[in-house]
């Protein structure tokens, strides 16, 4: 039971993440395999505050604000600039995967090899229903659940969100009904940045040490909760995250830890051969 | 139509225009007008470059050459948000509307550049012109028959009041009498409203029935064009686009 709350806060993480992941590729049509350097990047802005003094979760806000200018500039610089060339989506996806390289181990080179850990204690413990939770795990899981609605309120309430999934669904059709779609895929940008960077925050949170390549690997993760849920949907993100965060912190409670990974791309292989659009996604419907 | 869903029409017209894809002009020498009040269709040939035209006329497609006014304005390669913003509302042949979205959501999405509060009134307004869609509002616009998808199209332009609607084959898949209805009914009602109306139509008998002016694309180009009427008359017209050989009856 106490991998199963373990399980919770992985998802919960999680699922910011794939969040964030999933609209990028919904309305923008850019599969961002940079995720996870800037996740790490934007926790090492967040760390690097913190112990010059800045609280946790004040500092955290450095971190979401590095995700969302990170990505916007990568958006800006270099993913628009290949998708106004019309080149075929899987340049994309290898210049992503180089920056992810540059941004993962240039990070190393300027922050060095050693694992850091936050200057934040874990605070009190606290147990219902069979399940241990610190303080600080409660209090990611409840930014989660916060976010996550707000999230929810932005995509089906707002102008600014009805306009990102107009513009996901038939993004000619938005610009004839006077969307300025260029608009709303750099702002998209800025969300799901800011998402990247508050997912990369409290990943590290939650690790407790990390270093520079911590995050190389979730990707993996990000992509198996996202192909669970359906690509380009954010629901079914969250849906896919919970299912994976469970099922990877469980099987590891049995099986070595270090499978986590393995079973998450077992999961996603299980997706893309029998249901490629997920449990819930037709193609594209953010 | 009993509620007022246009402003009045402006001129929507093209001198020497050529457009395409990839720098590659699919229509050449275009020179069409429409005007206020009228219903001017477009027939022609699967492949003709009917959609092509359109298409230029509202931004999707790049002009190669000559020019697109609206009125006054010169909106030859003008962005489509940008075009949409001065009163063309385009119903595109496909990919008409937003499948995820539901029918309020097309429909707010159509009342984009207005005011928040004046969308749920535009809203009823255009429920006053398509009844049918009222109670299927938070139905998803990828579940909609063919005929109510249509007109869910069709409703999301009129959010905008738009001077000049730009319909692209809005009769495809549709049964005769929904199409026939949709024609009459709609289309026509539109320019009796006073806006003007560039349509395209595969249904040429039909398209004539309800037109002020028929232009006929053949090959990229308009190789006849006249009032229907005297198209109508027209053997190489009948034979090629009424169904070869009898004369139909006359409309009025
Ligand atoms: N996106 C596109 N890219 C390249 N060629 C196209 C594209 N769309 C249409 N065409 C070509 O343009 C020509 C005219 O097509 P279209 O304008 O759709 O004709 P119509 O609407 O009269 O059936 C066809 O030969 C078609 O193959
Ligand atoms: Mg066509």
């Amino acid at each position: 039971m106490s991998s199963f709350g373990f399980g919770l806060v992985t998802a919960a993480v999680l699922a910011l993440a794939t969040v964030g992941f999933t609209m990028q590729f919904a309305v923008t049509n850019v599969l961002n395999l940079a995720y996870g350097s800037v996740m790490i990047n934007s926790a090492f802005v967040t760390y690097y505050l913190n112990i010059h003094g800045v609280p946790t979760w004040v500092a955290l806000f450095g971190g979401v604000a590095t995700g969302a200018i990170a990505s916007w500039l990568l958006n800006q610089f270099v993913f628009t600039p290949f998708q106004r060339r019309n080149r075929p989506p899987i340049t994309i996806v290898i210049v992503a995967l180089g920056v992810d390289l540059v941004g993962t181990f240039g990070l190393q080179a300027i922050v060095g090899g050693s694992y850091v850990s936050f200057r934040q204690s874990p605070g009190h413990e606290y147990h219902f229903l069979g399940m241990f939770f610190s303080g600080l795990q409660l209090v990611i899981l409840g930014i989660a659940v916060v976010v996550l609605g707000i999230i929810h309120w932005l995509l089906r309430y707002t102008r600014l969100g009805k306009a990102m999934r107009a513009t996901s669904a038939n993004p000619s059709l938005a610009r004839n009904s006077g969307v300025k779609t260029k608009t709303i895929i750099s702002t998209t940008w800025l969300i799901s940045g800011a998402l990247c960077g508050l997912a990369g925050t409290v990943f590290a949170l939650n690790t407790g040490v990390f270093e520079a390549t911590s995050a190389q690997l979730y990707i993996v993760l990000l992509l198996a909760a996202m192909f669970l849920g359906g690509p380009g949907e954010p629901y079914g993100a969250m849906f896919g995250a919970l299912v994976i965060g469970l099922s990877t912190e469980i099987s590891a409670a049995y099986v070595n830890p270090q499978y986590k990974e393995v079973i998450a791309f077992v999961a996603l292989l299980g997706m893309l051969t029998f249901r490629p659009y997920g449990i819930f996604g037709s193609e594209k419907t953010l | 139509m009993s509620v007022d869903l246009s402003k009045a029409g402006m001129v929507l017209a093209t001198s020497d225009l050529s457009a395409g894809y990839d720098g590659r002009a699919i229509v050449s020498e275009i020179a069409v007008e429409a005007s206020p009040g009228q219903v001017i269709s477009i027939v022609g040939p699967n492949g003709s470059g009917k959609s092509t035209l359109l298409k230029s006329l509202v931004g999707v497609v790049k002009v190669l050459g000559g020019h697109v006014k609206l009125g006054d304005a010169d909106i030859t390669n003008m962005a489509p948000e940008e075009i949409a913003k001065l009163g063309v509302g385009y119903v595109p042949q496909i990919d008409d509307v937003f499948p995820p979205l539901s029918v309020k959501e097309n429909l707010e999405i159509g009342g984009y550049l207005l005011a928040r509060r004046e969308i749920p009134a535009r809203v009823d307004a255009v429920l006053e012109v398509f009844p049918r869609l009222k109670n299927m509002m938070t139905r998803k616009a990828g579940k909609l028959s063919g005929g109510e998808r249509k007109m869910l199209a069709m409703g999301r332009v009129l959010m905008l009041s738009p001077s000049v609607l730009v319909l692209d084959e809005p009769t495809a898949n549709l049964a005769p009498i929904v199409a026939t209805q949709l024609l009459e009914e709609y289309v026509r009602g539109f320019a009796e409203h006073g806006s003007t109306v560039l349509l395209v139509e595969q249904r040429a008998k039909a398209a004539l029935r309800i037109s002020d002016w028929t232009y006929v694309l053949g090959g990229g180009r308009v190789v006849l064009a006249g009032a229907p009427k005297d198209l109508e008359q027209n053997p190489v017209f009948v034979e090629s686009f009424l169904g070869g050989g009898t004369r139909p009856a006359p409309t009025k």
